[in-house]
């Protein structure tokens, strides 16, 4: 009937990757008992974890309902794309997952030991800022021994296996190329991206901008304003008008990847040119 | 090329984190942190994303386009001017839950009479999940709060002044923005000093008595917009009741306000059905009514137009008329009107009182019968009466304490009302829902007024509305030629009540009372009808294309 709440999965699968259990799961909602490090993350009481420090005492976590409709006699947090619990969860887990070195997870039980290669993977979200605005995921990766580049590249990882830990038989190579070289590059090439678009967002605030500020210009020339609130407005035009993009990392790593899955990628990537 | 502002720290933080396993995170932790980001992305410059956000609130749609036209439009500086009660308060919060979503308003600073803080800080917490927080006495963190409530008077205290002066808000909203009017007091001058880039001031009233009010609002939001004070005061003369002034500052700070009134919203919800009834005159009827065409001759086409209009309404407001003119005329003229008046006391009950007298009957219902003339009200109740049907009179002379007193009447005990023009700020009387127009007043917008007696805020029935017009009379031509053609616009914009008010030199109302006043014959009363009303569609339809 109705379409999965996208939400779900996500609470879940973030309850459970932070050592929080589920214990109750119905099919329109969840109960998570919640372990004393994420209720003092999430769950807004300074106070109560000072006390019970203080006094040398457990504390009690909280348990946490979520509901999937707004249903009236379903008791538990609403999911939807505005809970504002779910966007504490969201700056949650973008803070604590800032950067990562992980290792694809090969099974190999004898022969050779086999390489892995590093590669530098960046998600960022491009934020485009003028009269109007929206943001661009991106994700990169950078082989860093031949310097190979891949976009969307998360989209091609997300349902690889890795570990913290290196593979058996299997061993890390040492990257050829700096990670802030791998990354100068990343710049680059979203340079040259941004650059061969037509940005009519772009052009469009540029415009309004320079109408704005004639406007603005030929008040002061006629003395209708004077010159503190006329630098205060030309100031106050460029914030609201001047069209920028702003990259913001949200997360990257060195990742160390089997040559058999990069040629995969590649042998598709020549595939689909 | 656009500018791109990088990301400074990220790679440093990855290199030295390798160092310090323990900083790093897991494959998990690091999908999740990527999904999270996809949630958060805006993928779209236009719409509202904050709808998504706040399903739980019904926002009315006059609210959705004016945040919509506040944020996308008018680039986030915007008068948000609606009339009382429409939710102004929501539209601010829709906008301001935008930008916050969009990521342009991080700093905000709401202002707000002091005794309507807590209302704000319950309603951003409530309808649109925004933490705000208002200072007491020793406890204000200017500088942490992301989202301050407070009054102009606690702002503008000494100890806060300063800081606040000099934080860059993103966002300041301005409630009861009408108390700044005044560009000389202490508050004007806060105001004006604070620094922002997006601004939105909220008023029901944005001209209370002179231009010059409007003239401050916007000179907040856009400096030298207007002009210098002085110059706008010369040109318009702090003459806030000449019409053509009224309409040019409307076209000026059209970019930058948006008023939306009661009537336009729709927040109607009960629907209304409107029946015209065209009747055909009895002959006898018909024979007084082509026996008046006589006087054209030798009277003002005027003269006849209001005889012929009487009759379609009753032969005693026609009988009253002819009296009347027998009275003003010369006295060797007087004779003439002998005749007429004669053969109008020949003339049998009228064939519109008959049929309201059945449908009254038919329904059971309670009814308010409008009609324009004294004198046929006075007919109308001795006829109901006739018949058995009890029945109030109205009029909008009647003092405050008699017109409640009607009202009760009619509540409780009478079946009908019978009004003439409930004048302005009448009464409400939701608990009808039947009208019947019995005879039709040259302007459409003054039918548009008597429904809105029963048909406003709280009626929870549809309303059901008879026009009368009889055939082959001036009636049937006024049907014809004004309600029909502006009823069809009227479907096809809301804003008509506005533009019939806004025709240049006067409006609607005027130029049709100069019309008839003017003219020499049914002819160019015709033309100059028919010009008029293509004057208004040509208006409807320029509004629907820049809309």
């Amino acid at each position: 009937m109705n379409a999965p709440n996208p939400y779900k999965t996500f609470v879940k699968q973030f309850f459970i990757s932070h050592g929080c259990s589920i214990i109750n799961d119905a099919p329109s909602h969840f109960t998570v008992q919640l372990t004393n490090e994420m209720d003092e993350e999430i769950m807004n009481r300074p106070f109560y974890w000072h006390y019970m420090k203080k006094m040398n005492r457990e504390g009690t976590p909280m348990k946490l309902t979520f509901s999937d409709t707004d249903q009236k006699q379903a008791d538990g947090i609403y999911l939807h794309a505005g809970t504002p619990k779910l966007h504490r969860l969201y700056n949650t887990a973008i803070s604590k997952a800032r950067t990562a070195r992980l290792y694809e997870v090969v099974h190999q039980t004898t022969g050779q030991n086999r390489a892995m290669s590093p590669w530098l993977v960046v998600n960022g979200l491009l934020h485009y800022r003028g009269k109007h605005t929206k943001d661009e995921p991106v994700s990169i990766g950078i082989n860093l021994i031949h310097g190979t580049m891949m976009l969307g590249m998360m989209d091609k990882m997300m349902d690889m296996n890795f570990e913290t830990t290196v593979s058996d038989y299997t061993y890390p190579m040492r990257p050829v190329i700096s990670l802030s070289h791998a990354y100068k590059r990343m710049e680059r090439h979203i340079e040259t991206y941004v650059g061969s678009l037509d940005h009519q967002w772009a052009k469009d605030s540029l415009h309004h901008l320079e109408k704005e500020t004639h406007l603005l210009e030929s008040f002061y020339e006629s003395e209708d304003i004077g010159l503190d609130s006329f630098t205060k407005e030309r100031e106050q035009l460029d914030n609201r008008y001047k069209p920028y993009i702003e990259m913001e990392v949200i997360n990257g790593g060195l990742f160390y990847i089997s040559q058999e899955t990069s040629q995969s990628w590649m042998k598709n990537e020549d595939a689909s040119t | 090329m656009i500018e791109i502002h990088p990301d400074q720290s990220f790679i440093g933080s990855l290199s030295e984190n390798l160092e310090h396993p323990e900083k790093l995170t897991t494959w998990d932790g690091f999908k999740l942190a990527y999904q999270a980001a996809q949630f958060k992305t805006v993928p779209k410059f236009d719409g509202l994303l904050a709808l998504e956000h706040l399903p739980h609130v019904d926002f009315m749609e006059h609210q959705i386009e004016a945040a919509e036209t506040a944020v996308h439009q008018m680039n986030g500086r915007a008068i948000l001017a609606d009339e009382v009660g429409l939710g102004k308060t929501l539209e601010a919060g829709l906008i301001l839950k935008e930008y916050m979503i969009r990521g342009r308003a991080k700093k905000v600073l709401i202002l707000t009479p002091a005794s309507l803080v807590n209302q704000w800080i319950q309603e951003l917490n409530e309808k649109f999940y925004i933490q705000a927080a208002s200072p007491r006495k020793k406890n204000a963190s200017w500088n942490e709060w992301d989202v301050t409530v407070t009054s102009i008077d606690m702002a503008k205290r000494d100890n806060h002044r300063e800081i606040i002066l000099d934080i860059d808000y993103d966002l300041i909203i301005i409630d009861e923005a009408h108390k700044l009017k005044n560009h000389q007091t202490k508050n004007y001058q806060f105001v004006q000093s604070l620094k922002k880039t997006y601004c939105l001031l909220l008023t029901a009233t944005p001209i209370q008595n002179k231009l010059s009010d409007l003239f401050n609002l916007v000179s907040i939001l856009k400096p030298g917009y207007l002009g210098n004070l002085t110059d706008f005061k010369k040109k318009y003369k702090e003459n806030a009741d000449d019409k053509d002034n009224i309409q040019h500052i409307h076209s000026l700070v059209g970019h930058l306000m948006i008023r939306n009134r009661r009537k336009d919203t729709g927040l109607d919800s009960s629907k209304r059905k409107v029946v015209n009834e065209r009747l055909s005159f009895s002959d006898e009827e018909m024979d007084m009514y082509k026996k008046l065409e006589r006087l054209k001759a030798n009277h003002p086409s005027f003269t006849w137009l209001t005889l012929a209009k009487e009759l379609c309404s009753s032969r005693e407001a026609c009988y009253m008329s002819l009296n009347q003119l027998k009275k003003n005329a010369p006295e060797e003229k007087a004779p003439i009107y002998d005749e007429y008046i004669e053969a109008i006391g020949q003339v049998p009950h009228h064939v519109k009182a008959k049929r309201m007298t059945e449908i009254i009957e038919k329904t059971g219902e309670k009814f308010i019968v409008f009609t324009e003339y004294r004198a046929t009200q006075f007919y109308l109740q001795w006829y109901l009466q006739q018949n058995g049907i009890t029945s109030v009179p109205f009029s909008g002379k009647f003092n405050k304490s008699k017109r409640d007193w009607m009202k009760q009447l009619f509540k409780n005990k009478a079946q009908v009302m019978v009004a003439t023009e409930a004048g302005g700020e009448g009464i409400n009387l939701q608990f009808c829902h039947h009208m019947i127009n019995y005879d039709l007043p040259w302007n459409p917008m003054r039918l548009e007024q008597r429904i809105g007696r029963i048909h406003r805020f709280g009626q929870e029935h549809d309303v059901k509305i008879f026009n009368f017009a009889i055939k082959d009379t001036i009636e049937d031509h006024i049907m014809k030629m004004l309600y029909e053609k502006i009823e069809m616009f009227k479907n096809a914009v809301g804003d008509l009540d506005h533009i019939l008010e806004q025709i240049p030199g006067g409006s609607f109302e005027h130029q049709i009372q100069s019309i008839l006043k003017q003219s020499e014959s049914q002819g160019e009363i015709d033309i100059k009808l028919d010009n008029l009303v293509s004057y208004v569609e040509h208006t409807v339809n320029e509004r629907r294309e820049s809309s």
